[in-house]
């Protein structure tokens, strides 16, 4: 088996079955739940608002798989770090770049595990409404870069900073800014400013996909140019983590 | 005298048209394919027929559809933005005696009591021409389903708290 | 030679943290690094695996150079670090299982078993590493580094947390290591393990390696007077003078303790006592010995 693999099995191992990584996975189900069981009993929400609903949630599942991976990525080299365990895991023969990667799967399995949480509850909030499948399809598509981008850049934050405790909090900063136009709403995002962040923020690219084909039922194959932007991230992120855990050690 | 030519110029200006906005007439009618309790979610489509009851030709027609919320307390105009895509139709020359059919479909997005109403001017034609109204009503369907999303709320956190206390029992 | 390591010098940051350390290891050999806190004794590990970019210097493990082949290396060595953490949510024989498959080893169950048993270590298979004592956790992590069948062996406190059964227990492991031919490379403090288990010490201070070899070579080195207690089998004789290069402190029944001269060869001492005629039975140093070596040398250097 190789090492690669070897090491994404321990990292997923890590979020399933350690207590740690359990309560992780409880805390984002748990946030889901209270969101939509603040839905429950209006009997208010049109048909529209339903398909908001589940723009909503699909965005909602999107920020939590953020920073879940963000939690995630920051722990697997900082926490290491510093609960000692990680020193081990470098004096093996496996390859930086092997490290990143066996890392990488760890966040990979995380957003999988996070996903498949996340279905019922847009299942729950979205079967009597307009495209559900394209929305489960589109957080899929769409969650996927934008989460991972944020998992691979907190662990190349971790990597260059010695506390656990200041990549984490950079890490979410950074993830508070990106997300910012999903609290700012679409009128603060009209000034110059604002369409310039949102053209080159892939949290945006994410939510303005989601709005284009769970609200205005648009194909997800229309949405290629908003893909390119998560997964041009996706790359700079990868880069960013690769040479960060190459300066930990050679 | 020149105040009677006056008023019998405005009174000549006025029936001449009169006579050219009225050449147009609007029937409406809901199609018979509509569901006879339709909810949210459902499609109405209603059929208006655009008739130059004149002697001249009528140029430039334009017929739209409007449709208002009559709840008392909720009395508004209704934004067609996601209700239809098919909002107007025009009419480059309608000769006399001439119709033109037009179906107008929706999907209705909200439940409450509404009024839909085609309404049609033309180019020259001073006056606006309405149909008669078409009322329909749109119920509730539960849009969040409580029995979908409270087990879930609850039992899918319920069960991730068991698994957690199992493995910190073992650990 | 398993490690090879010459005029060493190492920056950090901006700091300069070995200058000059030497280091020879040769395969079946016990090599005690021995130094003062903060000395560079982890650092020069570091660099011999290839976690630190040397500024100077020759480095050669394996017969292999750590800044060109690091991964060849750590695939063929056992280390143990002094920060040593675990996967407290594993069982013993799952984190030995995960080590061995980053070695590209697959062992199985019985062989991790062996393992755990010649370190001391016999956990129920459920019990995860979490509820380990400070001891277990050492133990594993020697576990762990022997799961490879490394040809050569770096550890760092190794005996940190044992009691004294513990740590004789790992002491035999060791020596019997070291008969099968793994070098291994001893970082401590405990001067008692040094004495016990290596054939050869490596001091060094402030980032030097001020001393190296064996400890009588470097108590020979040392240039004092030292001090040895000889038992002796009959009555010391009678002669006008003395042996040569040897001082007679005292006498204590059986026991006679001397002093040899400065730059005397332990060796040329015990000639001159049975030229004389001495009835020696055995000798031992006293005082004189590592303790006293270590203290002096780090006192100078630290001056």
């Amino acid at each position: 088996m190789s090492p690669v693999v070897v090491l994404a099995r321990k990292e997923a191992g890590e979020l399933v079955l350690s207590p740690r990584g359990i309560a992780w996975l409880l805390a984002m189900a748990a946030a889901l739940s209270v969101f939509g069981l603040l839905l429950v009993g209006n009997t208010e929400l049109s048909l529209l608002d339903n398909a908001q609903v589940v723009y909503d949630m699909a965005g909602i599942v999107t920020a939590l798989g953020a920073l879940l991976a963000v939690v995630v990525g920051n722990d697997s080299i900082a926490g290491e770090r510093e609960r000692g365990s990680l020193m081990a895991l470098l004096l093996t023969p496996i390859s930086r770049a092997g490290l990143v990667t066996g890392k990488m799967g760890g966040l990979v399995i995380a957003w999988v595990l996070m996903f498949l949480i996340a279905v019922p509850y847009l299942w729950a909030v979205g079967s009597t409404g307009q495209n559900l499948v394209a929305a489960i399809l589109g957080v899929a598509l769409f969650g996927t870069p934008v989460v991972l981008s944020f998992g691979l850049f907190a662990m190349g934050l971790a990597a260059r900073l010695g506390s656990s405790r200041s990549s984490l909090i950079a890490t979410l900063i950074a993830l508070l800014v990106s997300g910012s136009p999903v609290v700012l709403g679409p009128s603060l995002r009209q000034s110059a400013i604002g369409r310039m962040f949102d053209a080159i923020n892939p949290f945006s690219g994410a939510v303005n996909a989601f709005d284009s084909v769970i609200i205005d039922s648009q194909p997800i194959a229309a949405q290629a140019g908003r893909l390119g932007l998560t997964i041009v991230w996706l790359a700079l992120a990868t880069w960013f983590a690769y040479s960060g855990v190459r300066r930990l050690a050679r | 005298m020149r105040a009677r030519a006056l008023a019998v110029t405005a009174i000549m200006a006025c029936a001449a048209a009169s006579a050219d906005a009225a050449p147009l007439a609007i029937e409406l009618s809901p199609s018979s394919a509509n569901p006879n309790s339709p909810r949210m979610g459902d499609r109405l489509s209603f059929q208006s027929i655009i008739r130059n009851d004149g002697k001249t030709p009528v140029e430039g027609v334009i017929a739209w559809i409007s449709l208002v919320q009559i709840d008392k307390g909720k009395e508004q105009p209704v934004d067609l933005e996601d209700w239809s895509a098919h909002k107007a139709v025009t009419i480059p020359t309608l000769a006399p005696g001439e119709a033109i059919r037009t179906d107008w479909p929706m999907r209705l997005i909200q439940a409450g009591m509404y009024r839909v109403v085609i309404s049609a001017v033309s180019r020259d034609g001073p006056g606006l021409t309405a149909s008669p109204f078409a009322d329909f009503a749109v119920r509730q369907k539960p849009v969040v389903e409580s029995a979908r999303v409270v087990p879930i709320a609850f039992g899918l956190p319920g069960l991730l708290a068991l698994l957690l206390f199992w493995r910190w029992r073992r650990s | 030679m398993l490690i090879d390591i010459r005029s060493l010098s190492l920056k950090v940051g901006d700091h300069q943290i070995l200058h000059d350390v030497h280091l020879a290891l040769n395969a079946g050999e016990i090599y005690g690094l021995v130094g003062p806190n903060g000395a560079g004794k982890t650092t020069t590990i570091a660099a011999a695996m290839g976690l630190l970019n040397r500024e100077g210097g020759t480095i050669s493990v394996l017969g292999d150079d750590p800044g060109i082949d690091a991964r060849s290396i750590r695939a063929r060595c056992g280390v143990l670090p002094e920060q040593n953490g675990f996967y407290d949510w594993m069982n013993a024989a799952d984190y030995l299982g995960f080590f061995a498959r980053l070695y590209a080893f697959e062992r199985t169950l019985r062989e991790i078993q062996e393992r755990l048993t010649q370190v001391g270590l016999e956990p129920h298979p459920r019990q995860t590493i979490g509820t380990f004592s400070r001891g277990m956790r050492q133990r594993l992590g020697l576990a762990r580094a022997l799961i490879g069948n490394p040809e050569l062996l770096v550890l760092d406190e190794p005996t940190n947390g044992l009691d004294p059964r513990g740590r004789r227990e790992i002491h035999n492991v060791l020596i019997e290591l070291s008969r099968r031919g793994v070098g291994i490379l001893l970082c401590t403090h405990l001067l008692d393990d040094v004495d016990r288990l290596c054939h050869r010490i490596g001091l060094i201070v402030h980032g030097r390696t001020v001393a190296e070899g064996t400890l009588a070579e470097l108590i020979q080195k040392a240039d004092k007077r030292t001090r040895f207690r000889v038992r002796l089998g009959g009555p010391l004789p009678k002669a006008e003078r003395g042996p040569s290069h040897v001082s007679i402190v005292a006498e204590q029944g059986d026991w006679a303790v001397v002093d040899l001269d400065p730059g005397t060869a332990p060796a040329v001492a015990w000639r001159e006592l049975l030229l004389a005629g001495w009835p020696v039975v055995e000798i031992h140093a006293a005082g004189g010995g590592l303790e006293d070596l270590y203290l002096s040398l780090t006192e100078d250097k630290a001056a």
